[in-house]
């Protein structure tokens, strides 16, 4: 090997390593072949109950808790006539900051109605910081079949703790006894 | 209902009784019940205005004791103690029967506004325990069937005399007594028994005391 | 007055907290004494300004020789007395630890959603001072939520504790114990009498005083968490008590008020419309400069603005005269006094919008501008005797209401109506008729002169002294002959610092006649011109001015922040502002006087500046800015524009300079002008004689965007004694007819002089000036019934 001209030898290394097996991830074209691990911290999702209603009461416990200061939320009341969430009170608005959220997951270690959970969605880039901010419309999670758009009602008999107690299986359906 | 020039001026009169007029509150709210049949609101405005305190002091005062009703009672209104001992020896029976008669819960009157029926704390009457009043006069002594037959007595409009003697008369007509327990009418029947006074006499016979302040028993 | 609080002597006893023996003044708590040391006993219902009530049992602590815990908050500590609180004592901290267990049993756990979340006593404790696990394994009681106790105050009472410092500041401070603690044991709740709410001009102290979240106001329920607040130090722009407020804002919008501590001033309170009116500040505002053109306002740049404005005024030049209104902060009001006399060269100049005379004018001249600091809160809570001239406390200035009523000194109020306010100090009517008051302060009874001898006595005079003619004289010479001490207290937060700013006719920043040739020296010389720039004579002030302007006597009218409708004669305003050549109107939000401007000038708000109010007492309450970035100018700084695109420049128009140049001056020490001799006049015409003030809660404009306030304020009504409902006819409802119309309104029989009716001066119902054309004092028809 030693009187093998230098270049030669050079090009060994690249001849050889094709023989190698490929560890080189082809994204976006083979992406679905390599999921993220379950656990994976990506996009958020605002979550809803069972009949459509959201489970965000706007009480900013994720916002107080965000150590990079990316979350916004300001709460108000439900009334009868526009409902968005069990009880009283629910998330008026509600925005991430894709620029700032360094996907640490405290959010959801603090939000006290599972309202806030974090999905494997990771493709967040965009060309502009605008689009980085994310709205409540783009974070509630999507309408399931037997869910409804709020606002609405509660379901009928129910009340706030049942939803809480996780009795209510839909719209109509209410899963054991229900506090009246 | 409101409240007459008439009934304002007793109002007048229970005050003046006091150094602190404050201190008439309840037998006003008592003489309220008297002439309306509860606690209404007119009642409570007319006791502030005449003590010259408000409205809400007065409500404080009227809903912190049970004896006065923020809602309608019957014309005879009947009160079984379901205390510990009354409970045990049949209260609970009695009032189970009253209610099954009447068909009325705690603190609801009859359809026909003749009667209602309340679960009441200790009368201090354990010696005659079970006790039942009706209108605030003792039934002593009572059984499930004595409870009932009072109640139908009373319905065909019969005169019913309380154990210790006082003819029953009306809610309303007892609260004025409440109020003006110089009616004369206050006094009347017995207030102490033979059987009351056994335990003492027991003592005395044997010579027993209660043990000084601090010293165990 | 500070001076004679040293020489008591206050004898103390010894105690031993945790093993430290220290010595405190006899009658202290033992919380308090504990607090001494540093040692913080849990306590919910304990509240310094408050009776002692032992409610909550939080704060229970081990005291040698007693059989069972105490609780600290009403222990009275006594000589020799060992005391050993949660960090001696296990008894204590068990205790302590038994009690929150027992207070959170049916406390919901709704601090996520509960306005009270992160800043709650309760909270805080329960950490601190609880066990963290509850044995409690039941059903929680619960109970509807919320319920309104009055249309602003909302009650979870889930979450009481039962302290009862709601209802015990309510009876003890406010005094009106609307609300109370209802039924018994677990049932046991705070609420009202079924058919009156908590209509309290206080009732929003309550909500701040709660440790716990059960009682929230319906304007701040679920606006923010505390803890994305930013908080500002501020001083209330509402009326002349001067209160010390927090104003906390979230994200550029003012999200609440709260009253904050100054034990000179306020204490720890404030009224409703100081903490609940600041919707205004965000809604309506004027954004940009507007000069009028071919009849309409466009929008304009600021240098074109200002050269317009620059233009017209200097052309009317010393024909121009100046409203500046009642609610501009003192370096603001120094800005128009100097523009006026040292830009202009008018000396037509008034910051009254309200009913005046010339001889309040003279009163205050002589009596009140650039006076030292004499009567304070503390000398009215030492005073044997205040007598009360044109003044409502509890409506017109309600902190002094509440010193008054805190010190239940005897006081006599000179009117016609024996107000609820007057009854809950306790106080007595002088019967005056209204426009009457200084034939009363003539004859008054030898009593009340004798009161009035005594060293310490206090005569209050209101603003509608100006509405009463000899009032203002009669005040004067009674204070002279007496000894008593007089102190004006004006309505409006901006007045006295208005009066020693110098923005009123004869009179230069200090209170120096403007007639005073010393006195202009040393202006002139601060404001870097001229003395003989200076007008020479006063200008005019009051009805004169707008008379004036309504004649073409003046040619251009400046103009602050004034709604004609606040003036006695609303139609007379409105002409002189039509008349007048050229107006310029400086102000965040529009009225009648913008739409008729010529050049309309957007001003900064009390929140995107900073500032001084002087209160009633002429101590100054500074106030910083609460949004720094705020692009806003001061009135000041506007006008420092405006006399620069003129070519005068005159010394600083910016706040700190302004700050300098009022130092610099300081008060005026020489010769004051004379107090009036008006003497009192008899009452002319028949009828009923019109009595009225401003109710705290009425249709002010700084109240507006609030319908949570609005609802609690007192409902409308023309009040009459017994004898004259009866003469009436005791109708449901009555006309009242003045001069230049009717009003119906319900008719309420209260302790009023016969032939007086009270019509509040300008509620939402109704305005004496607008839609009766009537002053006080004025004879007007009362009739039943009529058209509702």
């Amino acid at each position: 090997m030693a009187e093998l001209p230098q270049a030669v030898r050079g090009f060994w290394v690249t001849f050889a390593t094709m023989f190698k097996k490929v560890v080189t991830e082809q994204y976006p074209e083979d992406s679905h072949k390599y999921p993220t691990q379950p656990r994976f911290h990506g996009r958020h999702q605002l979550n809803r109950w069972a009949d459509g209603l959201e489970k965000c009461v706007g009480c900013e416990l994720c916002a107080w808790a965000c150590p990079a200061d990316a979350i916004l939320v300001e709460g108000a009341s439900n009334t009868d006539e526009e409902r968005f969430s069990p009880g009283e009170r629910y998330g008026r608005v509600y925005q991430i900051n894709y620029a700032r959220c360094i996907f640490c997951g405290l959010c959801i270690e603090a939000c006290p109605t599972r309202a806030l959970t974090m999905t494997n969605a990771f493709e967040l880039a965009e060309d502009n910081r605008a689009s980085l901010i994310y709205e409540k419309q783009d974070l509630l999670a999507p309408l399931l079949a037997g869910m409804q758009l709020p606002p609405h009602d509660m379901v009928p008999g129910t009340t706030e703790q049942d939803y809480y107690a996780n009795r209510v299986k839909g719209p109509a359906a209410v899963e054991g006894e229900v506090q009246s | 209902m409101t409240i007459s020039d008439q009934t304002l001026e007793r109002m007048r009169e229970l005050a003046s009784r006091y150094p602190q007029p404050r201190s008439a509150l309840l037998p006003m709210l008592h003489l309220v019940q008297s002439v309306d049949g509860e606690v209404t609101t007119d009642g409570i405005n007319a006791c502030a205005e005449v003590l010259g305190i408000s409205p809400a002091e007065v409500t404080g005062v009227s809903t912190f004791y049970t004896m006065y009703k923020r809602k309608p009672v019957g014309e005879h209104h009947i009160g079984v103690c379901v205390n510990t001992l009354c409970g045990l020896l049949g209260g609970d029976a009695v009032y189970d029967a009253l209610s099954e008669r009447l068909g009325v819960g705690h603190n609801e009157p009859t359809a026909d506004g003749k009667f209602s029926l309340e679960r009441i704390e200790c009368q201090a009457a354990c010696t005659h325990a079970p006790v039942m009043t009706v209108d605030w006069e003792f039934i002593d002594d009572v059984t499930p069937a004595a409870a009932v037959d009072v109640v139908d007595r009373l319905e065909r409009g019969e005169q019913v005399l309380s154990t210790r003697g006082p003819a029953i008369r009306t809610f309303q007509a007892t609260e004025h007594t409440l109020a003006f327990p110089d009616d004369g009418l206050a006094g009347e029947g017995t207030s102490v028994d033979d059987k009351m006074l056994a335990g003492l006499r027991y003592a005395k016979e044997h010579n027993m005391s209660a043990p000084a302040h601090g010293q165990e028993a | 007055m500070t001076e004679n609080t040293t020489t008591e002597i206050v004898p103390t006893v010894s105690v031993t907290i945790d093993g430290v023996a220290l010595q405190v003044p006899k009658g202290t708590l033992a919380i308090r004494a504990a607090e001494m040391i540093g040692v913080e006993i849990p306590r919910f219902c304990d509240h310094p300004l408050l009776e002692p009530v032992a409610a909550c049992r939080a704060c229970l602590i081990e005291v040698e020789g007693m059989p069972k815990p105490q609780p600290a908050c009403a222990q009275v500590v006594g000589e020799g007395m060992t005391i050993r609180t949660q960090q001696s004592s296990e008894v204590a901290k068990d205790a302590q630890e038994g009690v929150m267990e027992f207070l959170l049993i049916n406390h919901p756990l709704d601090c996520p959603v509960c306005d009270k979340g992160g800043e709650c006593p309760l909270q805080n404790q329960a950490m601190s001072a609880g066990r963290g696990e509850s044995r409690f394994e039941g059903e929680k009681r619960t109970f509807d939520k919320p319920i309104n106790v009055s249309a602003q105050i909302l009650l979870d009472r889930e979450r009481c504790v039962s302290c009862a410092r709601c209802t015990r500041f309510a009876d003890q401070i406010a005094g009106d114990p609307m609300i109370e603690l209802l039924e018994r044991g677990a049932q046991q709740q705070v609420g009202t009498a079924s058919d009156e709410p908590f209509d309290s001009y206080f009732s929003g102290n309550t909500v701040q005083i709660c440790p716990v979240g059960a009682l929230t106001s319906a304007a701040y329920r679920f606006r923010s968490r505390p803890f994305d607040l930013v908080s500002v130090p501020t001083t209330c722009e509402h009326c002349a008590s001067g209160c010390s407020l927090r104003t906390d804002y979230r994200r550029g919008v003012v999200t609440r008020r709260l009253a904050w501590d100054s034990p000179e001033v306020n204490e720890e309170w404030n009224c409703d419309k100081g903490r609940f009116a600041f919707a205004y500040l965000a809604e309506g505002r004027i954004t940009t400069p507007l000069v009028r053109e071919d009849g309409e306002l466009r929008p304009a740049s600021w240098p074109e603005a200002i050269d317009v404005a620059a233009r017209g005024l200097a052309a009317a030049g010393s024909r121009t005269g100046v409203l500046t209104g009642g609610r501009l902060t003192q370096e603001d009001a120094y800005g128009y006094a100097k523009f006026a006399r040292a830009v202009l060269g008018t000396d037509s100049i008034d910051f009254r919008a309200r009913a005046t005379s010339p001889e309040e004018t003279q009163f205050l001249r002589a009596a009140v501008a650039g006076a030292p600091i004499g009567v304070t809160y503390t000398a009215l809570e030492q005073a044997p005797f205040v007598l009360l001239v044109g003044f409502e406390p509890e409506d017109e200035s309600p902190i002094v209401f509440l010193r008054l009523r805190k010190a239940r000194t005897r006081v006599v109020s000179v009117g016609a109506v024996a107000t609820r306010g007057l009854d809950k100090m306790g106080g007595e009517l002088l019967a005056a008729l209204p426009g009457q008051e200084a034939a009363a302060l003539r004859d008054l009874p030898a009593d009340i002169r004798a009161a009035l001898e005594q060293p310490g006595a206090v005569i209050l005079a209101g603003e509608r002294i100006a509405a009463s003619a000899g009032a203002p004289s009669a005040v004067s010479t009674l204070a002279a002959s007496t000894g008593a001490a007089l102190a004006w207290v004006p309505r409006r937060a901006g007045e006295r610092g208005a009066l020693d700013a110098g923005a009123l006719a004869g009179l230069l920043p200090g209170g120096r006649p403007l007639i005073d040739a010393q006195a202009r020296a040393q202006v002139a010389a601060i404001w870097g011109i001229d003395t003989a720039a200076l007008p020479g004579l006063p200008g005019l002030s009051g009805d004169d001015l707008l008379t004036s302007a309504s004649r073409v006597g003046l040619s251009a009218l400046l103009v602050a922040g004034v709604d004609p409708v606040d003036l006695p004669d609303p139609a007379l305003a409105l002409r002189a502002v039509d008349t007048a050549a050229f107006v310029v109107a400086l102000d965040h939000h529009h009225s009648a006087v913008t739409e008729r401007a010529d050049v309309v000038l957007p001003v900064a708000l009390v929140t995107e500046k900073s500032g001084t109010f002087l209160d009633w007492e002429g101590r100054p309450r500074p106030f910083g800015q609460v949004f720094k970035d705020a692009l806003t100018m001061s009135d000041a700084t506007v006008l420092g524009m405006i006399a620069s695109a003129i070519g005068t420049s005159a010394g600083a128009w910016d706040v700190n300079g302004i700050r300098r140049e009022l130092t610099a001056l300081g008060p005026w020490q020489g010769a004051r002008a004379v107090v009036p001799g008006v003497q009192p006049q008899a009452a002319a015409g028949a009828g009923f004689r019109l009595a009225s003030w401003r109710e705290l809660l009425d249709a002010g404009v700084l109240q507006e965007g609030e319908p949570f306030l609005a609802a609690t304020a007192r409902p409308s009504a023309a009040i009459v004694s017994a004898a004259a409902a009866a003469r009436l006819g005791s109708p449901a409802t009555v006309t009242v007819t003045g001069p230049a119309g009717s009003v119906t309104l319900p008719l309420e029989v209260g302790a009023v002089l016969d032939d007086v009716v009270f019509v509040p001066m300008h509620s939402s119902e109704c305005s004496i000036y607008r839609d009766l054309g009537a002053r006080i004092g004025t004879a007007v028809d009362v009739t039943a019934g009529g058209a509702a």
